[in-house]
C-alpha cells in the first residue's frame, strides 16, 4: 500500500494547520460563511441537515487496520459511533461539531489520511476496482495507476477551479467492477495488438440530471503517455466546458455538445501541442517506484481446497450461504477474497459503527494481510483470505453483525443517505431501501432471485447510481410527498446503460409492493435460474415489467 | 446567504430557522432573537416581522449560519410542503430516531 513521502505528510499537516485557522476565525465571526465555505468545502466539511459533514478521502478504497481503527476512533469520539461509506468509496461522518473538525483532520493525518479534494470543482477521489490486485480476471493491478493519478491530480493548480466536479476510474479486469463507463474518465487498462499494456480512455459518462454512458476517444494509449493525455483532456475541459449554467458545466455535456469525434480531435490537438517542457513525465523508474508499494503479500503457499473450511461449511448453513454468496475466486489458489456486507436488513447502507469497523480491522490484521477494501457497492472487502480461515472469519463477522449473505444480491442495494441527513434531497433513500430489503428477507427466495443491483438516490444528483442499477429508485417531491420514480435496464459494469424511465412514480408505501410484483413477473419470465434480472429485461424490454409493475395487488 | 426554500406568502405564518455555527444543529429564532433547538420556542411570525427577524438572522453569522424562513402553522408546528424536511430536522433522521431531539439530544 501506498506510504506518505515527506512531501505528502507536510501537505497533509500543513493544510490541516491552516484550516485549523480559518476554523477560528469562522468560530469568533472575523469570517463570514459566504468566504468560508468555498474553505471549508475544500476541506470536504459540509452543512447538511442536521449538522457539519466531513468526507473523508480513501484513494482507491484502500484501507489498513491502523487507518480503520483511526476512522473507528473518529466515529465514536466525534461522531454517534458510526461511520458512512459512500459509493465514491469515501466515509462520511453525518454529526461532527465544527470546532472538532481541526483536531479530526490531525486525527486522519495521524494515519496519512484527509479529506481533501473530496468536495469543489476538482479532480476527486480516484476510484478502482476493490478486488484490484486480488482478482483473477485482472490484466495487471490498476492501483498504481490510481496513485499516480491522485499525485498528479492533487491540488494541480490548473485544475482546482474546473467547471464542475471531475471523477476519474480506473479498472483493468475485463468485468468492469469500478462503473468507469460512468466516469468523466474512465480508464480502462488492455493490451495492444502487440500485447502491450496501456489504457484504453473512455470520457463524458456520468449520472445526475442527464446521465451518459462515456465514450472511447483512444482504444489505447501507452502508460507513458497516459497524464500528458488526461491534461490534455483536461485543458479541453477546463478551457470550453460552460462556467454559465452548472446543470451543464460536466464533460459529458461538452462531449455531447461538440460530438465525441470532434472533442477526441480537440484532444489529440492539444496533446500534440503540449512542448517538450509541457509533457508529463513519466519515466518507467516512478512507474515501478510506485508499483511497488502495491506488490502482493507473501502469500504463503495453500492447497487448492480446504479440508477445515469443506467440514465447517458442511456443518453450518449460514456459513456455507455466506461462502457461496459473499465469496469471490481470487488468483492465488487456497485463496480468495471476502466481501463484508453492510447491508443487514433494516441498517442504513453503508453505515458501520466503530466497534464494527474494529472487528475488520482486526479481521484484516489477523487473517487478512492486513489489507482492506471500500467497494462502490458501499461494502468492505477482505481481498486476501486463506481459505483455512473462513469458519473462523465468518464466526467473528457473524458476533459483529457483519455477516450478511447477500452480496451483489436486491438487498446489497446501494442508497444515499437522503432525506433522513442530506440538505439537497428530495426524499428518504434509506427507508425506501429497508422497505425493499424486507422483500428479500428469506435467504432462499433472495438467492434465487439472484444478481441484482437496486440503486437508490434521494434526488437527481444520483449519488445512489440510480441511473445504473438494474432497477434504479429515485426520490421526487410532489407537492411535499415523497414519490419514487422507477427505472429498469441500467447497469454499471462493462455492458453500461442507463436505465429506462418506466412510468408514473409510486408513493413510497407502494414502492417495496410493486417490485416484489415486478420481481415475480421475472421469476415467471426468465428462462431458467441462470438468465438474470438484467438479461431477462434486455431480452424482453419493459411491457412485462412495467405491467407488474403498475399493476393492483 | 440564504437556503433556496419555497417562496412563502407575506400572511403565512412562518418561523426563522438556521444552523448553529460552532456545532451545526438546527435552531430556531426565539421572541427575543436568541436561538434555540428546541422548535417549540421559535417565534411565529408573518409579514414584515418575519423579514425584520430574517435581516436579524442574516446579521448574526458568528452564532447563526445560512438561516431562511419555514412555514408553520398560527401554533408553530411544521407546516406547508416542506413537513417532511422540517420535520427531519427538528427532531433527527428517521432512521436513528435515537440520534434524533426527541431522544433528548440537544
Ligand atoms: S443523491 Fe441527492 S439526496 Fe442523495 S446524497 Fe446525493 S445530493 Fe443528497
Amino acid at each position: 500500500m501506498y506510504r506518505y513521502d515527506e512531501f505528502d505528510e507536510a501537505l497533509v499537516r500543513e493544510r490541516a494547520a491552516q484550516f485549523r485557522g480559518q476554523v477560528a476565525r469562522r468560530l469568533s465571526g472575523a469570517l463570514k460563511e459566504d468566504a468560508f465555505k468555498p474553505l471549508r468545502l475544500m476541506n470536504g466539511v459540509y452543512l447538511q441537515l442536521h449538522a457539519y459533514m466531513l468526507r473523508v478521502a480513501i484513494p482507491y478504497g484502500q484501507l489498513d487496520p491502523a487507518k480503520l481503527r483511526q476512522l473507528a476512533m473518529i466515529a465514536d469520539r466525534y461522531d454517534k459511533g458510526y461511520g458512512h461509506f459512500t459509493t465514491r468509496q469515501n466515509i462520511q461522518y453525518n454529526w461532527i461539531r465544527l470546532a472538532d473538525m481541526p483536531d479530526v483532520l490531525d486525527a486522519l493525518a495521524d494515519v496519512e489520511m484527509h479529506a481533501i479534494q473530496t468536495s469543489g470543482n476538482c479532480i476527486r477521489n480516484v476510484t478502482s476496482d476493490h478486488l484490484a490486485g486480488a482478482a483473477a480476471d485482472e490484466i495487471e493491478d490498476p492501483r498504481p495507476w490510481c496513485e499516480i493519478i491522485r499525485q498528479w491530480s492533487t491540488l494541480h493548480p490548473e485544475f482546482s477551479f474546473l467547471p464542475r466536479k471531475f471523477k476519474i476510474a480506473v479498472t483493468a479486469a475485463e468485468t468492469d467492477r469500478a462503473a468507469v463507463r460512468v466516469h468523466d474518465i474512465g480508464l480502462h487498462i488492455r493490451r495492444n495488438g502487440d500485447g502491450e499494456i496501456g489504457f484504453e480512455v473512455i470520457v463524458g459518462g456520468g449520472q445526475g440530471r442527464t446521465p451518459h454512458v462515456g465514450v472511447t476517444i483512444r482504444d489505447w494509449i501507452a502508460k507513458a503517455e497516459l497524464l500528458s493525455y488526461l491534461e490534455a483532456i483536461m485543458r479541453v475541459y477546463n478551457r470550453f466546458g460552460r462556467r454559465d449554467n452548472k446543470y451543464k458545466a460536466r464533460i459529458k455535456i461538452l462531449v455531447n455538445e461538440l460530438g465525441p469525434e470532434a472533442f477526441a480531435e480537440a484532444v489529440d490537438t492539444e496533446y500534440a501541442a503540449q512542448g517538450v517542457h509541457e509533457a508529463v513525465l513519466l519515466p518507467q523508474g516512478e512507474i515501478d517506484r510506485i508499483t511497488e508499494y502495491f506488490a502482493s503479500p507473501d502469500l504463503p503457499e495453500r492447497p487448492a481446497r480446504s479440508v477445515t473450511f469443506e467440514a465447517a461449511r458442511a456443518a453450518d448453513p449460514a456459513l456455507d450461504r455466506w461462502a457461496r454468496v459473499n465469496l469471490r475466486r481470487h488468483r492465488t489458489p487456497g485463496y480468495t477474497s471476502a466481501y463484508i456486507s453492510l447491508k443487514s436488513q433494516g441498517e442504513a447502507p453503508g453505515d458501520m459503527t466503530g466497534d464494527q469497523m474494529r472487528v475488520a480491522a482486526d479481521i484484516a490484521e489477523q487473517f487478512g494481510f492486513g489489507d482492506i477494501r471500500v467497494a462502490h457497492e458501499q461494502d468492505l472487502v477482505l481481498p486476501h483470505l486463506a481459505i483455512d480461515d473462513l469458519p473462523e472469519v465468518h464466526r467473528r463477522l457473524r458476533d459483529a453483525g457483519l455477516a450478511a449473505s447477500n452480496a451483489g444480491l436486491a438487498s446489497d442495494l446501494i442508497a444515499c443517505p437522503g432525506l433522513d441527513y442530506c440538505n439537497l434531497s428530495n426524499a428518504r433513500s434509506i427507508s425506501v431501501g429497508n422497505a425493499i430489503q424486507a422483500v428479500f428477507e428469506d435467504p432462499e427466495f433472495e438467492e434465487r432471485v439472484g444478481p441484482l443491483h437496486i440503486n437508490i438516490s434521494g434526488c437527481i444528483n444520483a449519488c445512489g447510481h440510480h441511473h445504473v442499477g438494474h432497477i434504479g429508485v429515485l426520490g421526487v417531491d410532489k407537492k411535499g410527498e415523497e414519490y419514487y420514480q422507477i427505472t429498469f435496464g441500467g447497469r454499471a459494469d462493462e455492458k453500461a446503460a442507463i436505465g429506462d424511465i418506466i412510468g408514473p412514480a409510486l408513493k413510497g408505501d407502494d414502492v417495496a409492493p410493486a417490485l416484489r410484483r415486478v420481481i415475480a413477473a421475472y421469476l415467471d419470465l426468465r428462462k431458467g435460474p441462470g438468465e438474470k434480472f438484467i438479461d431477462a429485461y434486455t431480452r424482453l424490454g419493459p411491457a412485462p415489467f412495467k405491467e407488474a409493475l403498475y399493476a393492483v395487488d | 446567504m440564504s437556503s433556496a426554500r419555497p417562496r412563502l406568502a407575506p400572511e403565512t405564518p412562518k418561523m426563522v430557522t438556521a444552523w448553529d455555527t460552532a456545532t451545526g444543529r438546527t435552531v430556531y429564532m426565539t421572541p427575543s432573537r436568541e436561538w434555540s433547538v428546541n422548535i417549540a420556542d421559535g417565534a411565529v411570525l408573518v409579514g414584515a416581522a418575519a423579514d425584520d427577524a430574517l435581516a436579524f438572522a442574516a446579521s448574526d453569522e458568528g452564532r447563526a449560519t445560512d438561516p431562511y424562513v419555514m412555514q408553520v402553522s398560527p401554533l408553530g408546528e411544521i407546516d406547508g410542503r416542506e413537513i417532511i424536511r422540517e420535520t427531519i430536522r427538528a427532531v433527527g433522521p428517521t432512521n436513528h430516531p435515537m440520534f434524533g431531539k426527541q431522544a433528548g439530544n440537544p
